[in-house]
């Protein structure tokens, strides 16, 4: 567990940065990548160790061009759909420095329409 | 809360921690419901995604250097396995400023025949280095045409080009392309699959042996093996009329050709091997071809699903390629031989054959030790007529029971509760049971890497130990219902039974014991200074697997005297085969024995003579070291092997270097005698049935090492000679600085199994 500070701003920030220990994060990072995976650790320079990590990327024109042939030739009406490009990564760790985006999930809990 | 709930429930898998394990499991079962509980709080409901970049950050910059916020139950133990994005060494996704994602490289576009020849080589050479273990993602998938056939964004019946934008009319090279070399790559992927299938079915060590990750593909699923030879075929009809140069086309054909019985030879139980080994005629044709580097990329690392850092594409000669498969075929062709239905029918010549595999040079890879292992073990019997059972109760009879009702194949059919031969084969069956697994893993373990082969025989020890437990228990039953021949004890008084089980045990037991040692040497695991140590045990193992082969043939000999002459010549022929191969045994036992008796007495001189010294170490205890060393062998009940001390008060630091020498000269002659003996042996008296080859070369490898030591012997006897030291107690003398010793490496031995250290007078 993370060490506390005296000063009342840094208690603050470990609680906030605890509570997202092991949620899914999606980082975006420099060059167009996005990663999706659990928080396991992070420091003061914002590096980020994600688990169970999956790399995705932005599709390609080529990727554009096949979903829209595919989706001609099946006769469907409406947008074309384009998936990014998902990859299984595992354990990663990336360096504040490249990160440009940092998401979270949110979730509400049903229990609390009762 | 429903999610709760599934967390609490996550937290109730622990186990009780009362065993050993107990608190590892109980650790990782805390640790899931931690993490579970945490990932799914406050579930359910609607979702979304919520940017928090600048708190994050504000955060972060709050901590102090140096300080981590971390899940307790992260270890930076395993951080250290992380991949680190953006690092050119460690991220595989990582595009270098200029390059692009994908290679510039349309695979659907037509060339010409020297270069599609190029790349079907350039696949075959790939093929042979993942047969040695390297990753598909450093071989067979850097073929940006087998990429294209893999990707997951391809369908069924997978073709080069996406979408249906079939090419309809297309030119002679756009043909070699999606006609013939899109058959080839199609049957290589689905030969890897077979190859996978036959590899994973059977024992190997991932990482070690062979690496069958498919990094997130899938190889062409959809498509069967026979599918593939249909598009083959299909491939080479077009060959036949097309419009291409005929030496070129000859070519072609014939890698397809090889493509086909690759396949076929994969998907079929009994063919011919050697017919694959004849096409490594497809070496002329390959200067005619053309390289086209452009089809080959690492860059397809970019996408595959990778836990690694992105690694380089192999390299290795077109001829070290051929020599490889030549090696696959010859393997595979000589495992069939070694395991035809002659040699199944002795387990031990059986053994010796699975042995001789082993030690096969260059040793064979994980694919042809996969293969003879389907043999072996895929189906419920070893070979037709030979099941699992009866193996084993073929090699009690051989070694401990020959000619007796207890192991008689009919015994076992009576029917008859009250028949004594009915009770006694039940109880034979109840034992046989329990020793199942590690019998068979006798055979099953020769079949993996060598060093495995050391470990997984010096867990067997332990086992077999506490077997021998249980088959003293089980004679001990047997005997009060049909009680065996009584003799005098061999050594002090009382009398003596066979204890035919508890003796069939042991017997594994002591050769296992002694193996561990044998490959030890061979696998360079002892320091030179614990030669000497080590030879002394592995004599004393040998001298009591000869005392165990002297007690079995002796109630061999009384039970031969029960025979009624009138009886079938079955139960003669059995025991009289059993005498010979028994005296083979303990030849065999006896030389082990003499041999390493030498060379524990050289070992020990060298190390008395400060020659041969450890490494100076302050904190470290004899008994604590000896421990280590010995520990496999440390919880044997039965016969415990001998202590420390005894091994101490062993020394024959006493004697003369004359006398020393003199004893080592005589105890190889004795060796080389008992030698001589078993190359009189014929196959059927030494069961090496289906190996003779190599039991001529390993006698000759035998008696030169045997050579060697008195060689070296002789050599160290000159130089103490020299300085006047022959005839005082070395206890007193050094011959420290005039002699210097090499320990020779496996492989530079004249067997690998015997480390004679070689001898030289410094010169001054």
């Amino acid at each position: 567990m993370a060490d506390g500070e005296a000063n009342p701003d840094s208690v603050q920030a470990v609680q906030y940065l605890d509570d997202l220990l092991n949620k899914t994060l999606h980082l975006h990072i420099t060059d167009g990548r996005m990663f999706v995976g659990q928080l396991k650790c992070t420091d003061n320079e914002r590096n980020i160790i994600l688990a169970m990590t999956h790399e995705y990327r932005q599709p390609s024109q080529a990727d554009v061009k096949l979903a829209a042939e595919r989706h001609e030739k099946g006769g469907l009406s409406g947008n074309v759909k384009v998936g990014m490009r998902k990859r299984f990564l595992g354990l990663v760790v990336v360096p504040g420095q490249y990160i440009e985006k940092v998401e979270s999930c949110w979730t509400t809990s049903i229990t609390s329409q009762i | 809360m429903p999610e709760d709930d599934l967390a609490d429930e996550a937290s109730h898998l622990t186990i009780d921690g009362d065993n050993p394990n107990g608190d590892d499991i109980g650790f990782a079962a805390k640790r899931l419901a931690h993490e579970a509980r945490k990932t799914l709080s406050s579930g359910g409901g609607s979702r979304g995604i919520r940017d928090v970049t600048q708190e994050f950050a504000a955060a972060a910059k709050l901590l102090q250097p140096g300080q981590l916020v971390k899940d307790e139950y992260f270890t930076l133990f395993e951080a250290v396995g992380a991949l680190e994005i953006m690092d050119p060494k460690m991220d595989s996704g990582y595009v270098p400023p200029g390059d692009t994602l994908e290679p510039d490289f349309d695979v659907c576009k037509g060339l010409p025949a020297e270069q599609v020849l190029w790349i079907m080589d350039e696949l075959l050479r790939l093929t042979a280095v993942w047969h040695d273990g390297y990753p598909l993602s450093q071989t067979i998938f850097t073929s940006l045409h087998v990429d294209r056939l893999l990707s997951p964004d391809n369908r069924p019946p997978y073709h080069l080009f996406y979408g249906d934008t079939a090419l309809l009319v297309m030119t002679t090279e756009q043909r070699l392309v999606h006609i013939v070399l899109r058959a080839y790559c199609i049957a290589l992927v689905k030969s890897c699959a077979l190859v996978l299938h036959t590899i994973q079915s059977q024992n190997f060590y991932e990482e070690e042996d062979f690496v069958t990750h498919l990094f997130g593909r899938e190889l062409l699923p959809s498509t069967g093996a026979n599918d593939a030879v249909k598009l083959i075929d299909e491939a080479v009809k077009f060959l036949d009329g097309a419009d291409v140069d005929k030496v070129m086309r000859t070519a072609l054909l014939e890698r397809l050709q090889f493509a086909r019985t690759y396949i076929s030879l994969l998907v079929s139980d009994s063919a011919d091997w050697n017919t694959l080994a004849a096409m490594g005629r497809s070496a002329e044709t390959h200067k005619l071809a053309q390289p086209i580097l452009e089809a080959f990329s690492d860059k397809v690392q970019r996408q595959l699903a990778t836990s690694t850092p992105p690694r380089p594409m192999i390299i290795i000669s077109w001829d070290e390629a051929l020599e490889r498969w030549k090696a696959i075929c010859a393997d595979i062709v000589e495992a069939d031989r070694l395991t035809c239905f002659d040699v199944c029918q002795s387990p031990h010549a059986l053994h010796r054959a699975i042995w001789a595999f082993a030690y096969r040079e260059p040793q064979p890879n994980t694919f042809a030790r996969a293969y003879l292992q389907t043999i072996l073990f895929a189906s419920e019997q070893i070979t037709e007529g030979m099941a699992f059972f009866d193996l084993m109760l073929t090699d009690m009879r051989d070694l401990v029971l020959a000619g007796d009702v207890l192991v008689d194949p009919h015994s076992f059919l009576v029917e008859i509760p009250s028949d004594p031969r009915h009770k006694c084969s039940r109880i034979v069956e109840t034992f046989m049971d329990k020793a199942f697994d590690e019998y068979m893993n006798l055979y099953r373990m020769v079949c993996q890497n060598r060093c495995r082969i050391r470990r997984t025989f010096t867990q067997s020890v332990a086992i077999f130990d506490s077997l021998e437990t249980e088959a003293m228990r089980t004679d001990a039953e047997l005997d009060g219902i049909t009680p065996g021949i009584v003799l005098a004890g061999e050594d002090g008084p009382g009398n003596v039974t066979l204890t035919p089980l508890t003796s069939w045990v042991k017997y594994y037991k002591l050769q296992t014991m002694a193996w561990t040692i044998q490959l030890g040497f061979e696998t360079d695991i002892y320091l030179p200074h614990e030669l000497s140590m080590m030879y002394w045990y592995l004599m004393v193992f040998a001298r009591r697997e000869r005392k165990l082969l002297e007690h079995i043939e002796r109630f061999l000999a009384a039970r031969q005297k029960t025979f009624v002459s009138s009886r079938d010549a079955r139960q003669d022929d059995e025991a009289a085969a059993s005498q010979e191969w028994l005296a083979v045994l303990h030849k065999q036992a006896d030389f082990t024995a003499l041999l390493s008796s030498a060379l524990w007495q050289v070992s020990e001189l060298l190390m008395t003579l400060c020659i041969l010294q450890p490494a100076k170490r302050d904190y470290a205890q004899e008994q604590l070291l000896y421990d280590v060393r010995m520990k496999s062998y440390l919880g044997i009940a039965h016969d415990p092997i001998p202590t420390l001390e005894e091994y101490k008060s062993a020394t024959q630091s006493d004697r003369s270097i004359e006398d020393t020498c003199n004893n080592i000269n005589g105890t190889i002659a004795d060796a080389k005698s008992c030698l001589a003996y078993m190359k009189k042996t014929t196959p059927e008296q030494g069961k090496y049935i289906g190996t003779g080859e190599q039991w001529k070369r390993e006698i000759k490898q035998l008696e030169t090492t045997c050579v060697a030591v008195a060689v070296q012997t002789s050599q160290l006897r000159r130089v103490a000679d020299k300085h006047g030291k022959l005839l005082g107690a070395p206890r007193d003398q050094s011959l420290k600085g005039a002699v210097e010793v090499s320990i020779p490496p496996a492989g530079s031995r004249y067997h690998d199994w015997w480390v004679v250290p070689q001898i030289r007078e410094k010169k001054t």
